[in-house]
């Protein structure tokens, strides 16, 4: 049985506050908690199929051309060497998220330098990578820009918006600012690097990966290979880490299953941090100018944001900046501006928050820039301009916390005590706090599940994914909810593309959508426990293993009289969200110490208010925030890619030159959730929460840095040198 | 070669060839895909073990760690923290409480350094945890773990006992020993803690002839007195517990000198003869007035430090010749070492600043200033020591000397930082060391909120 449900209207009956259990939204250990913690969870490089060969990507050592001739004897002969593959089908990086098609074929041309063009497969991993080595590659070289600013820019028009006169609004403004503000090329750096080990049976390949989103990444690995969906089987039961990087099929997974088919053998291949820092995604760079005109009282009257980002040639996916700015501040007169530079770095794609990532923390710099100019706290300069209704379209936000998020924060985080700029010092060390909102779009995406209820307890599938979000603890946490069981007597297999297609993990829809789905299916079943009750769905009361109707209460297990009830749950997006702007709302606080004598940051403290709808588990819902809110220090403090200015190559490829922050660049960090039920998302009023922390956190930083020394840094990150004036 | 070391409390044998990473071993040769590789060059800590001998239990890197190092050492990994019937370690059981672990892949690393640090009594855990990068969870939730596990007592399970040592020509155990097979083999790899010969193979695919120098217990001693004798094999660690209380403000830059597992391995010796101009043992140390000894064959002799450092990459070194000891003073009260870096651990320094002036009355009489990260080379500041020397020690003498900074240093621009910036805070760094000595307040740490 399927309980399908579009959502089309909010769902405002908040069901799950009158479940009986109690278990959803408490801090349950994550179920996959004693596999991890001994070494015991299997991840993508970690099978081992009998007879399985390594192969080793082959990567052009040219920016963009041609592989005009492959010399594999040198390679052939060494030990242990099976074979130098070149098949048409191998992808040149990896494919956009949700994409139904694979990625870009043909490895004989070269988009990017470091692009994969080969496999060499060998019985070792080492044999392998000494014989990629070996390799003598003749190319043919062409001229290609590398340098986003060398190069004249489109400019999608379904990407620039306008309202009202912005010019004539900075002309006639009390306070104005003109601000143009630059992030480099960030990674992802998920601590597992890719991998795939391949392992065909017939003509059906099984595919082990590092992958995010199954349903999609099947139909992409089906389109790469020229065969049917049917016979593509993807497993990714743990994967280390996404943040984006895993979105879509990528070139390991495409060339280990071509390898296997060509040698008959499961063939693993497994990148190197360095192959992962040249061949993943990386977020765009970008330039962002920032226009914002107000009154005398702070009130906007203007609002641009111009910018400026970069991919490859033909690319569909551009780092959307601005995606947040229409619906965030209110202001007459507005206009987006959206360029994409074509050059030849590394394909750019999504990484954590694309778009609200970079775009709110810059944002939210500028505001700070206004706050300082017109001589209000920037806490109030937010408070007065928050939109009654979206701007532009008018119509109601399902709910808009920001306001409440930021009263509180000032509020907890001792706001207060804030000074003007230079007034605190401690020894050597100047002491700032800075404030920024926090803004990510909501999305919900289609989803299945199967529940399947015995006499025993409950099982979960769905092909949904968990990358250390806690999937499998809060689709158990949802169905031990709805069916009144202990979490213990639930079961939840994720993974595997053999289960009911998900929406996969990423763009924080991940938990809401499969979510919904097991929420769904375990409402199927409450309804035939219903008919046995002779009651109502909503009149029984499921707790403990037990039902009850009024006086009547039963064993569940004398219901269900060996009987196996299985019921499959699928949720859509619907009009519920065209009907309202949904979105989730935060607001960050950070104090900084900044050293007059070497202009080193250091964080002191940091605090970030939520409200993203239905918490599902406070501990893991915390420590998403928690993990935002580091990149953001990151983002701000320490993170970019160096890319050489004559090739585009990624010259700190490896994690000793690409600083993510470490424990004692992390200071205390204190996450609250404000209260918040949002019935345009769904049934279980739940919305995303993995990519909120880091949307923002970096502009608290920079601001806290400018109250602290007087100095706007405007160049991310703000290493020391930029913040010594 | 023949190796002899204990893993997860099992007697292991074996021939491997010397280039064999422990990393590779475990998870190809046996099997155990615990241990995780992140990195494989020392970076992430996602392939922490325990490695323990005669002088305890440490955390180590297993993707930078050659077979041959462990020979008479017992290792433990991740799977070896559980017991053998697989009762989870008091670390374990509050990683999960307190979910330290999101993804997990970092988290078998960290479950082995906490691990370490429990069984030695550690509660510094930002410092014991420095060298394991995790990008899920922002580190808070298991710097509580780490504390909620602080009481429990150590499981019994987690008590090793080590193997006999097997001899090898190339893994010597005394100096004698050394001296003797380097002479016949000049063109011999020496390696010591492998945290940066470990990468020539592992990233550069370099073939190399390795003599370990693990087993010179003579050249791993410290000899306090009036003249402080640190043997070449001192790991960082070790040197960092030994200047505590001697030069403390040395200890706490070996603190920030990349990561515990990085400073369980590397050794002082390493460090010098490396010859990296961004080293941060060197300018620390020819602050201090360090002597170096050199052997080669039965040939010993001494230079000052400074001297060792002839240009980029190139040191005053025969061939078959090694470092054997460095010699500092005990008495340096102004010593003053500073490093900037854009990460607080387990980074590089942009510039490391070391200052130590001799004050009589109130008149500076000697001044010796050293800094990593301003030229190819460690190097001296002469002649801001020139402009120092014989001055009242004030605010107008710092100034006045300020200006020839020039004169000692032209630095680049690289990744690290600006020429001009490095310039301008190595200016700084005196005028920092001046209100150093005044005792104002320049860590971060004193005025951590």
């Amino acid at each position: 049985m399927t309980r399908h449900r579009k959502i089309d209207h909010p769902d405002d009956d908040n069901r799950l506050d009158s479940m009986a259990q109690g278990v959803l939204g408490k801090p349950v250990d994550r179920l996959e908690g004693p596999l991890k913690v001994s070494g015991l969870a299997t991840y993508a490089a970690e099978a081992r199929p009998s007879g399985m060969v390594h192969g080793v990507l082959v990567r052009a050592t040219i920016t963009k051309g041609r592989v005009t001739a492959i010399d594999r004897q040198a390679a052939l002969a060494l030990p242990g060497v099976l074979a130098v593959i070149t098949d048409p089908r191998m992808v040149r990086y990896s494919a956009q998220g949700m994409a139904d098609k694979g990625p870009k074929a043909g490895p004989q041309t070269v988009d990017y330098h470091g692009q994969p063009i080969a496999l060499v497969v060998a019985e070792g991993f080492e044999q392998a990578r000494h014989a990629a080595n070996a390799l003598h590659i003749a190319y043919e070289e062409e001229p290609a820009p590398v340098d986003p600013d060398a190069v004249t820019p489109e400019m999608p028009q379904a990407k620039q918006k306008a309202q009202g006169d912005l010019d004539a609004a900075m002309r006639d403004a009390a306070f104005g600012i003109d601000s143009t503000y630059t992030t480099p090329t960030l990674m992802a750096a998920a601590m597992e690097p890719h991998a795939a080990i391949a392992e065909w049976d017939g003509d059906n390949v099984t595919v082990r990966a590092a992958l995010q989103m199954l349903a999609s990444d099947r139909k992409q690995l089906a389109d790469a290979l020229g065969i049917e969906l049917e016979r593509v089987r993807l497993l990714a039961p743990y994967v280390g880490g996404g943040f984006g990087s895993k979105l879509g099929i990528a070139p390991e997974a495409v060339a280990a299953a071509i390898a296997a088919k060509e040698l008959g053998v499961p063939v693993s291949v497994a990148l190197t941090r360095m192959q992962e820092f040249d061949i993943t995604h990386r977020r765009s760079e970008s330039r962002q100018r920032v226009l914002l005109a107000a009154g005398a009282d702070g009130v906007l009257t203007g609002i641009g944001h111009e910018v400026l980002v970069s991919n490859l040639p033909d690319s569909p996916f551009s780092e959307p900046v601005t995606q947040a700015t229409p619906f965030t501040y209110q202001a007459a007169h507005r206009r987006i501006v959206h360029r994409i530079a074509r050059v030849h770095r590394s394909c750019a794609g999504s990484v954590r928050a694309p778009g609200e990532a970079i775009g709110v923390t810059v944002f939210e710099a500028a505001m700070d820039e206004l706050a300082e100019a017109v001589g209000i706290d920037p806490v109030e300069l937010r408070l007065r301009n928050i939109p009654d209704r979206e701007p532009g379209t008018g119509r109601p936000y399902s709910v808009n916390r920001l306001g409440d998020c930021l009263r509180e924060g000032a509020h907890r985080f001792g706001w207060s005590q804030r000074r003007a700029p230079r007034e605190r010092r401690e020894g050597e060390w100047f002491i700032g706090m800075g404030v920024a909102a926090a803004v990510r779009v909501n999305m919900l995406i289609e989803s299945r599940a199967r529940v399947t209820l015995t006499e025993d307890g409950a099982k979960v599938e769905t092909d949904m994914t968990d990358i250390g979000t806690g999937t499998y603890t809060i689709l158990r946490q949802i169905a031990a909810e709805m069916l009144g069981l202990p979490v213990d007597a639930v079961e939840v297999h994720l993974g595997d593309t053999d289960f009911p297609p998900a929406a996969g993990s990423g763009g924080s829809f991940g938990a809401a959508s499969s979510g919904t789905s097991v929420y769904l299916a375990c409402e199927d079943l409450r309804t035939r426990i219903a008919e046995r009750m002779g009651c109502a769905e909503a009149e029984l009361r499921l707790q403990d293993g037990r039902a009850s109707f009024r006086n009547d209460t039963r064993e569940l297990r004398d219901l269900l009289a060996g009987e196996v009830l299985v019921a499959e749950g699928h949720v859509e997006p619907g009009d519920a969200e065209k009907q309202a702007r949904q979105a989730t709302w935060g607001a960050h606080f950070a104090e900084v110490a900044v050293s007059r004598y070497t202009g080193e940051v250091r964080v002191r403290r940091m605090l970030g208010v939520f409200a993203c709808g239905r918490i599902l588990n406070e501990k893991t819902a915390r420590s998403q925030c928690l993990g935002g809110m580091t990149f953001g220090i990151g983002m701000a403090l320490t993170e970019a890619v160096e890319h050489d200015p004559r090739s585009g190559h990624i010259v700190n490829r490896d994690l000793a030159a690409y600083h993510l922050p470490s424990h004692a660049d992390v200071p205390a960090q204190d996450v609250i959730f404000l209260p918040d039920r949002d019935g345009f998302a769904g049934p279980m009023q739940a919305k995303g929460i993995g990519e909120l922390g880091i949307c923002g956190a970096g502009g608290a930083v920079l601001n806290a840095i400018y109250n602290a020394r007087g100095v706007r840094v405007r160049d991310l990150p703000a290493t020391p040198d930029k913040v010594m004036p | 070669m023949q190796i002899a070391f204990h893993l997860n409390g099992t007697p292991v044998r074996l021939d491997a060839p010397p280039t064999r990473t422990l990393l590779d071993w475990l998870r190809e040769d046996r099997g155990l895909c615990g241990t995780k590789e992140g990195c494989n060059e020392g970076d992430c800590g996602a392939c922490t073990v325990m490695v323990t001998d005669e002088g305890g239990a440490r955390a180590l890197n297993a993707c930078i760690l050659f077979l041959p190092q462990l020979d008479g050492k017992s290792v433990r990994t991740v799977e070896g923290i559980s017991s053998p019937e697989g009762a989870l370690h008091p670390v374990q059981e509050a990683m999960i409480a307190h979910h330290g672990s999101q993804c997990g892949f970092c988290t078998p690393g960290f479950v082995v350094s906490m691990a370490v640090g429990h069984a030695c009594g550690r509660t510094d855990h930002d410092d014991v945890l420095a060298g394991n990068l995790c990008r899920c969870t922002g580190y808070a939730p298991i710097i509580r773990a780490a504390e909620a596990a602080e009481a429990a007592p150590v499981p019994a399970w987690m008590q090793d006992t080590v193997p006999e040592r097997t001899a090898d020509p190339f893994r010597p155990s005394s100096v004698a020993e050394l001296a003797r097979v380097y002479a016949a083999h000049p063109d011999a790899t020496l390696v010591a803690g492998a945290t940066d010969v470990g990468l020539w193979v592992t990233k550069e695919l370099r073939s190399i002839r390795p003599i370990f120098l693990n087993g010179l217990r003579d050249m791993q001693q410290i000899e306090m007195g009036e003249t402080i004798r640190i043997g070449a094999g001192v790991t960082i660690s070790a040197l960092r517990d030994a200047m505590r209380d001697v030069h403390p403000s040395f200890a706490e830059l070996l603190r920030r000198y990349a990561s515990v597992q990085i400073r369980n391995a590397a050794t002082i010796g390493g460090n010098i003869a490396n010859g990296s101009p961004i080293g941060d043992g060197p300018p620390a140390l020819i602050a201090l007035g360090a002597a170096l000894h050199l052997r080669r064959g039965d040939a010993v002799r001494q230079i000052p430090l400074e001297d060792f450092f002839l240009e980029y990459r190139r040191q005053d070194r025969l061939a078959g010749e090694f470092v054997e000891a460095v010699t500092i003073p005990a008495a340096a009260p102004t010593l003053r070492c500073y490093k900037i870096s854009k990460r607080f651990d387990q980074d590089i320094s942009a510039a490391c600043g070391c200052f130590n002036l001799t004050i009589e009355g109130s008149i500076i009489t000697d001044a010796r200033i050293a800094f990593g990260g301003m030229a190819g080379i460690p190097k001296r500041a002469t002649a801001v020591e020139t402009a120092l020397i014989g001055q009242p020690w004030s605010l107008a003498t710092v100034t006045s000397a300020l200006p020839a900074f020039a004169t000692d240093y032209q630095p680049m621009t690289d990744m690290r930082a600006s020429a001009e910036y490095r310039l301008e805070a190595a200016r700084n760094l005196l005028v920092r060391y001046f209100h150093d000595l005044s005792g104002e307040p320049v860590s971060v740490l004193e005025v951590a909120p």
